[in-house]
């Protein structure tokens, strides 16, 4: 026996196959009828970030570091705590960034 | 290559204005541009049933449509709408994989080579005769040009089934197809 070998395997698959076949109105018939394309609701990103930004705020008000930086940056006085609290905060608004850029990129 | 890379970056572009605005317009773009191979493809998992086949692939761009904030670009748009189509396939058969075989008088005609029997036919009865597994792996690889790994995530196979299904499938064509070279052969000489 005399085996074809992996290309002509490979030829006679591709000869076989009918290729791509001719639309002959089926596109139009498609599009007539896609049903309406709903968007995404806004309202669950706004709720989500309006009870974290909540939820933050009621873990973080007793922190004493952040309750002297604060007080510290009302006062106009360039103290270690106020730095650091300026600090955490842009880096945490860094992070949120580079999170948000990361999943744009995505879609 | 290069024009593969070029067709991805157009899809890609037709992605993104549709959820930009809900253009419909550009999605008759992707429609045009697609609809061929998914049809094609359709019809080979269907055996040439082409009223079925147009039924699933109209599902299958009614489904991309749908679920477009689902696609992330992590595959290209072609194997993102075959791996759909392929699940409206696998949804629309329900139940275990079917094996349309052909009958032990239909396989002694194929391994006993006749000068009369067209390749092409006994191509289409070997093919017949492989697992579904194999027949759809080397349908998609072979026949609509996928890549291993695109074949893997159109098909929700490991790649290492994939491979395997490839070369088994392929091993037992050329099993069966020797006979036909044989004659060929002789044919050629005498």
């Amino acid at each position: 026996m005399n085996e074809p070998n992996d290309e002509e395997i490979e030829a006679l698959l591709h000869r076989q196959f009918e290729g791509p076949v001719a639309d002959n109105g089926f596109s139009e018939r498609v599009i007539g009828d896609l049903p309406p394309r709903r968007r995404r609701a806004a309202w669950p990103l706004r709720l989500g970030g309006l009870a974290g930004a909540v939820a933050c705020w009621l873990s973080l008000a007793n922190v004493p570091m952040l309750q002297w930086g604060w007080r510290d940056s009302l006062a106009g006085q360039l103290s270690v705590a106020a730095i650091g609290m300026w600090l955490a905060m842009a880096i945490l608004a860094f992070l949120a960034l580079g999170w948000s850029v990361a999943e744009s990129g995505k879609r | 290559m290069a024009d593969s890379a070029e067709e991805a970056r157009i899809d890609q572009a037709l992605v993104t204005r549709i959820r930009l605005g809900a253009d419909q317009r550009a999605f008759e773009q992707l429609v045009r541009r697609h609809q061929g191979m998914i049809r094609a493809q359709l019809r080979r998992l269907l055996h040439g049933d082409e009223a079925a086949a147009d039924d699933l692939a109209q599902e299958t761009f009614v489904l991309a449509w749908r679920k477009l904030d689902q696609f992330r670009g992590e595959a290209r748009f072609s194997s993102w709408l075959y791996r759909i189509a392929y699940t409206c396939f696998l949804q629309a058969r329900r139940g275990p994989a079917r094996h349309e075989g052909i009958d032990d008088e239909s396989m002694e005609q194929l391994q006993t080579p006749a000068r009369a029997i067209d390749l092409q036919l006994d191509l289409e009865r070997a093919m017949q005769r492989l697992s579904t597994a194999e027949q759809v792996v080397l349908l998609h690889c072979s026949q609509l040009g996928l890549s291993h790994d695109e074949a893997a995530y159109v098909l929700g196979m490991p790649l290492g089934t994939v491979k395997t299904h490839a070369t088994r499938g392929k091993a037992k064509l050329k099993t069966w197809l020797a006979a036909w070279r044989d004659v060929a052969n002789t044919e050629k000489f005498s």
